[in-house]
């Protein structure tokens, strides 16, 4: 698969386009700070640029991997969501960064929701899981949005992490957990959307 | 399947081709053998040899250029690896090498660089090239010096430390 075979998706709000060289600054931006601390960071410029290429890499040799986050209208990027497997990792990951100053606005969530989507309903994945350093606060809230749940009987990388492992397809499905992921990130994409009315019970 | 977009170079008796996928396993052996791997570097555990595996693919995409395997042209089997070598922090474009184990010997990682060479100053159009080398890698140091290259400095590489920096003859020079 050439690099530029990587699929594109789009969302709401976004485009998840495969990593090209000139989205590495801002990667390298994110991973000299302390955002990248739950992610082997900060790196120096050589570490982070030899990860920059293994993300590349990666969708060569497995054949999926992390995109980029871009804004539709915009083209600004706003971090990667996707699917990780380097050697050592127990199961497939569904993983995520987003740059330092773009944080709280929803991209993870609608980012990571798609890639999900497409690794379960196009690429036949039967689940997934997520390995997170248990001080990541912001990373567990995240994984439990997308209705993920802590398995402690699941093997972890190196014992450092913990592992929420997602919904399998058939159980997202149509369920009360995709409607929720689908309200909340309506109400990101739309700051003006109001449901009609409250439930009364 | 192709992994890279690299071309398919050969010489007398050595294929240089893009990476694949059955170049990990003896890639990952290379880098285990502490006592050969040293002086190249880049990985310390299997799952350091997978993501080094993966950045040479990637750098082929970023850069057009990377480490080529090399192939026997008897027998087909990888026998180490050549190329180019640029990620951020390093001084310059490395001409690089290594031989795995039971290729030593036998004057494949100068003919493969000698490929290699000539590749980049006539298909890429580098004007220089230089090699990095531990201080210590006796036995680099006695092949770059075959290749014509000659020390030029010692200098602090961004992961490998104090580290030498032999200068290849331009491409007007050969």
């Amino acid at each position: 698969m050439p690099h530029t075979d990587i699929p594109v998706l789009q969302t709401r709000r976004l485009v998840l386009r495969g990593p090209e060289p000139e989205d590495y600054p801002d990667f390298r931006a994110t991973f000299a700070s302390y955002r990248s601390r739950f992610m082997g960071g900060p790196l120096n410029k050589y570490e982070t640029w030899i990860l920059y290429a293994a993300e590349i890499g990666h969708w060569l040799i497995r054949g999926f991997g992390m995109w980029v986050i871009r804004d539709k209208a915009t083209d600004e990027t706003y971090g990667m969501a996707g699917g990780w497997q380097p050697a050592g990792w127990p199961e497939r990951e569904i993983a995520w960064i987003i740059w330092p100053d773009k944080a709280g606005r929803g991209f993870a969530l609608e980012a990571t929701n798609e890639a999900r989507r497409y690794f379960y309903e196009e690429q036949g994945w039967d689940g997934a899981v997520s390995y997170i350093d248990p001080k990541n606060l912001d990373s567990i809230r995240l994984a439990e949005r997308l209705g993920a749940v802590r398995d402690p009987d699941a093997a972890t990388i190196d014992g450092s992490d913990v592992v929420y492992r997602h919904p399998a397809p058939g159980r997202l499905r149509n369920s009360q957990i995709s409607d929720g992921i689908a309200l909340e990130i309506s109400h990101y994409s739309d700051p003006l959307f109001k449901p009609k009315g409250f439930p009364l019970d | 399947m192709p992994l890279t977009n690299a071309p398919t170079l050969q010489s007398d008796r050595l294929i240089l081709r893009g990476p694949e996928l059955r170049d990990f396993e003896p890639l990952a052996a290379f880098f285990a053998d502490e006592e050969r791997a040293w002086g190249f570097g880049g990985a310390e555990t299997r799952a350091d040899a997978w993501r080094w595996f993966a950045s040479n693919i990637g750098h082929w995409h970023i850069h057009g250029y990377g480490y080529f395997t090399i192939e026997m042209r008897a027998g087909g089997q990888p026998a180490g690896l050549s190329g180019i070598w640029n990620p951020e922090g390093w001084p310059e474009p490395e001409l690089g090498w290594l031989v795995f184990a039971e290729w030593e010997g036998r004057g494949v990682a100068h003919e493969a660089a000698m490929r290699a060479r000539a590749w980049a100053y006539e298909e890429l159009g580098f004007k220089t090239l230089t090699s990095n080398i531990l201080p210590g890698n006796t036995r680099s140091v006695a092949l770059a010096e075959r290749l014509g290259a000659r020390y030029e400095r010692t200098y602090e590489n961004v992961t490998m430390g104090r580290d030498m920096l032999y200068r290849h003859p331009g491409p007007e020079d050969l």
